[in-house]
């Protein structure tokens, strides 16, 4: 019995310690206890910083109430998808942004008035897929990324900061910023691969 | 083996939720073959989410945490079990099912679609995912079939669904994810023993060079735009 514990938390423990997340515990337990004081410390950590990417990436479309209710939309999704939350695959910064992000493809998507035949999160759903070896690596590149980060030059900051966090595709940030759209392609790619993000082309 | 990837524009602008929904359906079938492809949409989530977290807050005047529980009190979602990844995982791992982006566009399955018969060998199904810059479709064709030499106006993405098929550059199989630029010209054949089922995305209509394809193509044109309203 007791071995029988010792083994079911040593891989959990190895992968919480190599990457620690200070918010995966109370994703937990809003998913397990609904535990109000716990998801209140998500909402004053998360909202202002869900509702600063909200209002620069929904665009000039987009009003200041707009953006507050798909604020409210994201936060009562995490509510209602803890117990989705995979603290092996992400963090829940991460996790979070992908709800943020979808919500706001849907909001956009909402506006076209173009009844499509398929749902948002069909095609971007969050990340849950069982690869444990995967999930490992996954987590520690998160460190790597964040790390790196931070020694970026600044043109190469300024055109993931458009695609990021204004929701511009690689063709707008080159009109916008007056480039080719193969420099825009180029600075992406030089970040990516400090981040040790290495994609083929 | 997959040997044919969305290229760092695409994952990028998907990763970062820029991309139109015609292309984005591309990339999430081609996702459900690739876990390569998957960790660095993962990867660059992760940039986003760094981002995110570095960016001014902006609080708001009222703290709005107790309306925000009443509502959920009221009922207005339920909590959402845990979606079952095992179903996804599965979902492009048998050799003939297809990706579950793709049966979610097929609804009822592929052979209730609204085929378009071109030709002996080529059939087109439209899908409307709302984008109006592009037309979206499933091809099927039949194996050995040869699709008319056709040049590309606009930028065209395939992604294989089943069987394979090949063309003067080289030989596609079940994942690849393959463009085709404005300007290129090519002539598609399935392999002998299968049909062929893509996924395909297509900028503008594709300009067919043959005489005879030619004479067809206001009437296709017509068809396919009927269909995908």
């Amino acid at each position: 019995m007791e071995k029988d514990e010792e083994m079911d938390s040593a891989a959990p423990q190895f992968s919480r310690s190599a990457v620690p997340d200070p918010w995966a515990e109370n994703v937990r337990l809003v998913a397990q206890t609904r535990d109000r004081a716990a998801f209140q410390l998500l909402y004053k950590h998360f909202t202002p910083l869900i509702r600063a990417f909200l209002l620069k990436s929904m665009g000039s479309g987009a009003n200041r109430a707009e953006a507050e209710e798909i604020t409210q939309e994201v936060l009562i999704k995490v509510w209602n998808k803890a117990a989705s939350f995979n603290p092996g695959k992400a963090s829940v910064n991460t996790w979070i942004f992908t709800i943020a992000r979808n919500t706001r493809i849907d909001f956009i998507r909402r506006n076209d008035r173009n009844n499509r035949e398929i749902d948002i999160e069909d095609i971007w759903h969050e990340p849950d897929s069982p690869e444990p070896l995967v999930d490992l690596q996954q987590r520690r590149a998160e460190q790597v990324i964040k790390q790196a980060m931070a020694t970026l030059p600044d043109e190469q900051v300024q055109v993931l900061y458009k695609a990021f966090m204004e929701g511009k595709s690689h063709n707008e940030v080159a009109e916008e910023l007056g480039l080719p759209l193969g420099t825009v392609k180029s600075r992406i790619r030089l970040a990516l691969s400090k981040m040790q993000i290495l994609i083929d082309r | 083996m997959v040997s044919f990837h969305p290229d760092s524009k695409f994952l990028t602008d998907f990763a970062a939720g820029n991309l139109p929904l015609s292309e984005a359906v591309c990339v999430a079938a081609h996702l459900e073959f690739c876990s390569k492809c998957r960790s660095h949409v993962q990867q660059l989530s992760d940039v986003a989410a760094q981002m995110m977290a570095r960016l001014e807050p902006v609080v708001a005047d009222e703290d709005g945490f107790d309306t925000l529980m009443q509502r959920i009190e009221a009922g207005e979602s339920t909590p959402q079990p845990a979606r079952s990844a095992a179903q996804r995982a599965s979902a492009a791992s048998g050799a003939t099912t297809m990706p579950l982006v793709v049966q979610k566009l097929a609804k009822g399955g592929l052979q209730n679609m609204s085929w378009v018969q071109l030709g002996r060998s080529l059939r087109i199904a439209p899908v409307n995912v709302g984008c109006k810059d592009r037309q979206t479709a499933i091809y099927d064709i039949k194996a050995g079939g040869r699709m008319p030499e056709h040049e590309h106006r606009g930028e065209e993405i395939t992604v294989l669904l089943k069987g394979s098929f090949s063309d003067a550059e080289g030989k596609y199989v079940r994942g690849d994810f393959v463009v085709r630029h404005a300007g290129e010209r090519h002539q598609p054949t399935a392999t002998l023993d299968t049909d062929c089922i893509c996924l395909v995305s297509l900028a503008e209509p594709v300009k067919p060079t043959s005489f005879w394809y030619r004479l067809l193509e206001p009437f296709v044109q017509y068809r396919l735009s009927g269909f995908s309203n």
